[in-house]
């Protein structure tokens, strides 16, 4: 019994949490660029509904896929245009992103609600997939959860040991250093946005074509918002993330697998731990280190100055 | 400095613009044209959604089939609360002269509405106040939702059933209790275990919750917010068996597992109600179906589901409608152990809105 | 933090003559209004008649401008409940949760006192409602007046925390017994009702409105702690050094800012729900900051960007029953105009994270 639960419980935070680290991965990029993107919503609601319609025109969801990884890309370009080239207001400018991504998602989606897809498969592998218990848990999952943890990785080496990740934490720190240092900090900023747009869309995706293979309105119901807080969290580091993202995706699993059980657990105090944790796990830290956030986070950098 | 005055000056040319169009507007009227009869209906979601709101909509598309002199204004997603004023408001300012809101979250509102313009007519689907101006009506589904108990306790394998419910309102309780009182009359070793979603729609949250219930073993889930489509078909893609609710359509997204749904059919009622206000007969009354009104239906049944089952369904629903059967027929206990029917008493139907605990042998929290 | 020598000079820019300025005003919101009906067209709609049917149905009736200013009444107080800590560089994203523990106290009041009279119990109520939003706000002023979280975070986070502080009660302990277990609060005694003018819904948290906007233009222009607050917003150093506390002024504004969003939310189920609901508000703390923003904190502005919004946001209602299309596509027009306002904004002053 224990082990069916604890069996049940990890795969429910798998699957709760991997549209959050997406979205999380995603904003950490941006945030290590220095520019945090509130209008994060939007962006994986633009690829949800790209993601679904495109499924349900082509029958295929790996197109789907792929078409809301670029649709969530292309829609936070509208974004780095404003902060980047207008140098707007990051937080406002977030914010009215997120309102776009709500109506423009709802005014592509009407036409689709209620379709029906094929949507992502569970992939089996071979010999790891049969395990008597650690098979169900880890090894039954659609493609885009496997590769998570992978790209989690992959943008931990980017952004730590590679130059590039080194000049967009710079970017990040000290644009104007950066800048004296030669570096692009607009160009850098641009494509740290276009690599956060791919991984909300590809969030997004996930929710309407693997966990609940359809579409509604708002379906993201505040995740966006959620993996904000989530990068606060993992203090802008992406393997962190993954524990954070296990955290808050298990938080929601939890009380559903709770109610299951028949357990009596308010859900609405249980729901509120991630935010305080992260709200203490920073108070805690800022008091003894200055700052975990990049420096230059929000600020706008200004050419020669 | 100069800031705050250029933010001044644009202060004062928004201001200024709409004080000109405010002009403009109220001056030049818009036609308005001849009232046949309207009819506005509010819908919580989606039109689309396979579910609660489509049934309404399917009805409303019925009674104008029915009755051509009829307008329909329809408007969809509308948010709970002040929203709802404003648009029902709206719809009769346009002329209409029945408004269906049609969600629970719209009894408020409705009743303040109401008030406003005694001459237009409410119906409100599930509420539990009347106005002079405002019927309610709803068909009592725990005798459906018992039929569907007895279906599902015949065709489990595991013999634990599940149910995904977004909030647990007094009649939602009274569903998932009936359903699992049927089960137990034709498979006494059923358990029932209840989730609740806290939203009327969550794809995300109900995905989660129906996969929770299958982790436990269960393989029949059923599903009891605003669109079954979600539930219906997590539990399709794990082998397991659903039951439906709203929507008479449900069936095609899981055509292996589907044991069968309960669907509000809405036109003829709303036909109905239309004609009343038409000829002037309408009055305000708390109107409750039952198996035998033309407005809950029973969908078909699904492969899955062993005919002798389909046999007990049918002989019990006439029993139902020939008053032999009664749902809640004492002695029943809660899940915490107190008895709340009496042995030789039944739970009267009209008190289903005070009923907040959940059946013995129903895991799960009412409160 | 002042402005640096091209910074001014684009503001310098700003003065020109008035009818440049119309022109260049027109043209702004022009562009907005054009790409949606861009955008309107692609669905295969008539972009004339949709704005026309917009505007007619907002403005063109007593009632229609009735709902306007219901609808402007709480925007425009969290919208200063932004303003107000943003006049020392204090960022507060938190009006919505702030809003929603401002009903909470609120809502405490009028189901615990609801035997008392309407004289003694609506003011309860409101002064309740501030004191929530602004303990709530408190929290995060205090975190940032010691150093130790920046108040854009902590005030992001505790909207989450305060939206299930409420679920949890409606949920839960307040739950309505004579509501078929819905969740929501028992109804609100008159007495604890905010009345309304006329048959319209313009209620009295109107008053509320043009206290708050007066108070602010007069404290910010003409008072003492007015010069002190600019001199912090100027600069930081040179303030503390004269003297002036800092700190103090951090925790105080945020207690204030968070107050009037708790006013808002205090109206809410005072005047316009009757009760407790977990729907509360469609986003009115995160709308106010954006509104705040496009006016730059400027009081006038304010009013006139709630305008705007509003008539937009109503405008949603006929787009749907006369256009078929979906409600929420109002929420493009509204980012949009956010987007062409904020491209403009970005040469002015920048903000301190």
């Amino acid at each position: 019994m224990v082990g069916s639960s604890l069996q049940g419980l990890l795969s429910g935070s798998i699957i709760a949490g991997t549209p959050l680290l997406y979205a999380t991965l995603g904003e950490v990029m941006g945030e290590r660029a220095g520019i945090v993107n509130l209008g994060l919503e939007g962006v994986m609601l633009m690829g949800a509904v790209v993601g679904f319609s495109t499924t349900v025109k082509t029958g295929n969801p790996a197109l789907g896929v792929l078409a809301a990884a670029l649709a969530g890309a292309l829609f936070n370009m509208i974004f780095g245009f404003l902060v980047i080239e207008r140098r707007a207001n990051q937080l406002a400018s977030g914010l009215a992103l997120m309102f776009c991504g709500v109506g423009l998602s709802a005014l592509l989606g009407a036409p689709y609600i209620g379709s029906q897809i094929k949507g992502l498969n569970e992939i089996r592998i071979p010999i790891l997939s049969d395990l008597p218990v650690a098979g169900a848990t880890l090894f039954h999952y659609d493609i885009l959860v496997y590769l998570v943890i992978p790209i989690a990785i992959l943008i931990w080496w980017a952004l730590f040991y590679t130059r590039w990740g080194l000049s967009l934490r710079a970017v990040g720190e000290k644009p104007t250093a950066a800048f004296a240092a030669g570096k692009h900090p607009y160009r850098l900023q641009y494509q740290a946005l276009f690599i956060a747009g791919l991984l909300g869309g590809i969030a997004g995706a996930h929710l309407s074509l693997a966990v609940a293979n359809t579409w509604a309105e708002w379906m993201t119901a505040g995740r966006g918002f959620v993996a904000v807080a989530l990068v606060i969290f993992s203090k802008w580091h992406p393997l962190r993330a993954i524990a954070g993202a296990l955290l808050f995706g298990g938080a929601i699993a939890l009380q559903l697998q709770m109610q299951a059980r028949g357990v009596p657990v308010s859900p609405f105090l249980l729901d509120m731990l991630p935010y305080l944790l992260s709200l203490g796990v920073l108070a805690v830290w800022g008091g003894a280190r200055r700052h975990a956030a990049p420096a230059s986070l929000g600020q706008v950098f200004r050419g020669t100055e | 400095m100069n800031i705050r005055r250029s933010s001044n000056g644009f202060a004062f040319l928004v201001l200024l613009t709409g004080l000109v169009m405010v002009i403009v507007f109220n001056l030049t009227g818009i036609a308005s044209a001849q009232p046949k009869l309207k009819v506005g209906i509010l819908h919580i979601g989606s039109i689309a959604d396979a579910g609660y709101n489509q049934a309404h909509a399917e009805g409303a598309q019925v009674m104008k089939k029915n009755l051509p002199s009829v307008e329909l204004i329809e408007v969809e997603n509308v948010p709970e609360g002040a929203d709802a004023e404003r648009v029902m408001e709206n719809m009769i300012r346009q002329g209409a002269q029945l408004v269906i809101p049609a969600s629970f979250g719209y009894l408020d509102p409705a009743l303040r509405v109401a008030k406003k313009y005694p001459d237009v007519k409410f119906v409100h689907p599930g509420g539990y106040k009347l106005a002079p101006n405002l019927g309610t009506y709803w068909a009592s589904t725990p005798e459906a939702f018992y039929l569907m108990g007895v279906a599902a306790g015949k065709t489990t394998k595991t013999n634990k059933l599940g149910y995904v419910v977004a909030l647990p309102i007094s009649f939602f309780l009274a569903n998932v209790n009936a359903f699992h009182l049927g089960a137990q009359s034709v498979n006494p070793k059923v358990e029932t275990r209840v989730v609740f979603t806290g939203t009327f729609l969550d794809p995300g949250k109900e995905a989660t919750a129906a996969n929770a219930l299958l982790d436990q073993g269960v393989d029949v889930v059923g599903v009891i917010v605003d669109s079954p489509i979600t539930v219906v078909q997590a539990a399709e893609k794990r082998g397991a068996f659903s039951v439906g609710y709203h929507y008479i359509g449900v069936q095609k997204f899981a055509p292996k597992g589907w044991i069968s749904g309960i669907a509000f059919t809405w036109g003829e009622l709303y036909t109905r109600f239309a004609k009343q206000v038409m000829d002037g007969t309408w009055k305000s009354e708390a109107l409750l179906g039952d198996l035998s009104s033309d407005y809950l239906t029973i969908a078909p049944f699904g492969p899955g589901v062993p005919s002798a089952g389909v046999e007990l369904v049918n002989a019990k629903k006439k029993e139902f409608i020939s008053g032999k059967l009664n749902v809640f027929q004492g002695p029943i206990k809660d899940n915490k152990g107190v008895e709340r029917v009496k042995a030789g008493e039944a739970f009267p139907i009209a008190a289903l809105g005070k009923m907040d605990w959940l059946v013995e042998g129903v895991m799960g929290q009412a409160k | 933090m002042g402005l640096t020598a091209k910074q001014a000079n684009e503001a310098f820019r700003f003065r020109s003559r008035w009818w440049v300025s119309s022109i260049r005003f027109f043209g702004l919101f022009g562009l907005a209004f054009l790409v949606f009906a861009i955008l309107l067209l692609a669905f295969g709609k008539n972009p004339i008649k949709a704005y026309v049917d917009i505007f007619s149905s907002t403005l063109g009736s007593t009632y229609g401008l009735s709902e306007i200013l219901v609808k402007m009444i709480p925007l425009t107080l969290t919208a200063v409940a932004v303003a107000v800590p943003s006049r020392i560089w204090l960022i507060n994203v938190g009006g919505e949760g702030q809003l929603y523990i401002g009903a909470l106290f609120a809502t405490w009041g009028a189901l615990t006192f609801n035997s008392l009279p309407t004289w003694i119990l609506l003011p309860l109520v409101s002064v309740l409602g501030f004191l929530g939003g602004g303990l709530w706000a408190s929290i995060s002023g205090i975190l940032r007046a010691r150093g130790w979280v920046s108040e854009t975070i902590s005030t992001l986070l505790l909207n989450y925390v305060a939206i299930l502080l409420v679920n949890f009660f409606v949920f839960g302990p307040w739950k309505d017994p004579e509501s078929a277990n819905y969740p929501q609060t028992a109804e609100f005694v008159d007495a604890a009702t905010l009345p309304a003018i006329g048959g319209t819904r313009v209620h009295m948290g109107f008053i509320f409105v043009l206290a708050a906007l007066t108070l602010f233009y007069f404290v910010l222009s003409r008072t003492r702690w007015g010069l002190e607050m600019r001199a912090i917003g100027g600069n930081p150093e040179a303030a503390r050094r004269n003297g002036i506390p800092i700190t103090g002024y951090i925790t105080l504004l945020m207690f204030i800012g968070g107050g009037l969003a708790g006013l808002a939310g205090m109206i809410e189920v005072s005047a316009i729900q009757g009760r407790l609901r977990p729907s509360l508000s469609p986003g009115y703390g995160f709308i106010g900051f954006l509104i705040s923003w496009m006016a730059g904190g400027n009081p006038l502005g304010i009013v006139a960007a709630a305008f705007l919004l509003a008539i937009v946001t109503a405008g949603g209602d006929i787009l749907q029953m006369a256009h078929g299309l979906p409600g929420s596509a109002v929420n493009i027009l509204n980012a949009l105009i956010l987007f062409v306002v904020l491209s403009r904004q970005g040469g002015k002053v920048g903000v301190k994270w």
